[in-house]
């Protein structure tokens, strides 16, 4: 059995570097949401929480649509925090180890299936892919561990902003982006997964022209 | 069917004790410990609303119906719309109304919760502490409600119509802290008090001012207690 019981969707952000005045993860591709395309890479997941701010109304209807047994996790002050305060709101309160995705996540099913099947208790590790988005977190890898992260590149692989933690990482936070946060566990192990983020309207045409690879149908 | 003697000793009950009755073992330890469960009533524990189920006995389903949704909208005050409410219902009688209220479907998983962690959850309602009774007496944990005035077990009037905030202060003096579940207007009080608000939209979509002040949104029964059971 999987030892992943819990999950955490960081879905509260404005999205406005794409700009489309909504939340990213309410943005459609071929008709579905990259939520419900989300929510269905985790439907073995017992608990999935999904962190909600910005028009978190949309969010939860949306939510209760797909998947009414997920739980809303409210971040009020998503204009002022980053996604590293909805990880610790979303775990708070949970022990153990934990699934963190961000909410603007294409993934495609096999490669996630096999970083879900690899988690283990105890043993942190982060989604690495090949690196392609704009504002891309560049990921060092020695011995199939992330040693270092950097905003310049260029690299082979981008953190792909999935990570299996335990939750006891996000107890003490401070105001700072997630990466920056994680540096302090550094090495962290890594596994390769096939996924587009969705932060700029080029992100999205990349995303787009490549949906035939996240079986987009799945998620309706 | 409660009786009438036992009728009299709840309502002495709530005259004695604040508008709480505890069930079984007695409630609270002297310091304030552990995390207890404050539910609203009706469209949480419940899945129908119990006011308009007595209305339908009456044929006044359209009269309550506006009420209610009034009431859910924020428009009119709980207590004006509950005050109303109690005078159009009353007229079907005590026992009609009793029976109503302990036939209703209860959410299975927040009532096997509530049966589980008995000693820790209280229900908190504004619905009527007589009418309700009987079906307090089945998911067997403590409560808060509005009161009845009585008369040789008849009911009379209203004594006290419940602002939710004082039994979360109550509680909160006992429990060390306090989650609050709920649907409603008439819950943003207790919301306030407690130290975690879990809004409930299993049946009604909560309202927006509900979800404002709470932490975490619930959709469905079963994940609703397993976020209770995690908290």
């Amino acid at each position: 059995m999987s030892p992943v019981k819990h999950a955490v969707i960081a879905a509260a952000g404005l999205g406005s570097r794409l700009g489309h005045g909504k939340p990213k993860c309410l943005v459609e591709i071929e008709g579905v949401t990259i939520l419900a395309q989300l929510l269905s890479r985790l439907s073995d997941v017992e608990d999935v929480r999904v962190v909600v701010g910005f028009e978190e109304k949309a969010v939860m209807a949306e939510l209760k649509r797909i998947r009414p047994d997920a739980i809303a996790v409210r971040n009020p002050n998503f204009r002022s925090t980053t996604t590293l305060h909805s990880y610790a709101a979303g775990a708070k309160f949970l022990e153990g180890d934990c699934l963190f995705l961000d909410g603007d996540l294409l993934l495609e099913p096999e490669s996630f299936r096999r970083f879900i099947d690899s988690c283990r208790p105890n043993a942190p590790r982060l989604g690495i892919t090949k690196a392609k988005t704009r504002d891309a977190v560049y990921v060092t890898i020695e011995d199939e561990k992330v040693t270092a992260f950097d905003r310049l590149g260029p690299a082979e692989f981008e953190w792909a902003n999935v990570a299996w933690l335990p939750i006891e990482f996000f107890r003490n936070i401070e105001d700072t982006s997630v990466y920056q946060h994680l540096c302090r566990f550094l090495p962290l192990g890594s596994k390769e997964l096939v996924s587009y983020e969705v932060d700029t309207e080029e992100d999205l045409l990349q995303a787009r022209e490549n949906a035939h690879l996240f079986g987009m149908n799945a998620g309706a | 069917m409660i009786q009438g003697n036992a009728v009299q000793s709840i309502s002495r009950a709530f005259l004695e004790d604040d508008g709480f009755i505890a069930q079984g073992r007695s409630a609270f330890p002297v310091h304030a410990t552990g995390t207890c469960y404050a539910f609203d009533l009706d469209g949480t524990v419940t899945r129908e609303e119990l006011l308009p189920l007595i209305a339908m006995e009456l044929g006044l389903e359209t009269e309550i119906a506006l009420l209610t949704r009034l009431t859910m909208d924020g428009m009119i005050p709980f207590e004006d719309s509950f005050r109303l409410r109690f005078a159009l219902l009353r007229t079907a009688g005590l026992e009609r109304i009793q029976s109503i209220v302990a036939e209703v479907e209860l959410d299975p998983f927040i009532a096997e919760f509530i049966r589980k962690n008995r000693d820790r959850c209280f229900v908190v309602t504004g619905n009527l502490d007589i009418w309700i009774a009987p079906l307090m007496e089945k998911l067997g944990c403590g409560y808060f409600a509005s009161t009845a005035m009585l008369d040789e077990g008849r009911v009379i009037g209203l004594r006290e119509v419940m602002r939710k905030s004082a039994p979360a202060l109550q509680l909160k003096e006992r429990f060390e802290r306090v989650i609050a579940v709920g649907d409603g207007f008439n819950d943003i009080p207790m919301f306030d008090v407690a130290d975690i608000g879990v809004a409930f939209q299993g049946i009604h979509t909560a309202p927006d001012a509900l979800v404002s002040v709470s932490n975490y949104v619930a959709l469905d029964g079963s994940s609703l207690c397993r976020l209770l059971s995690t908290l």
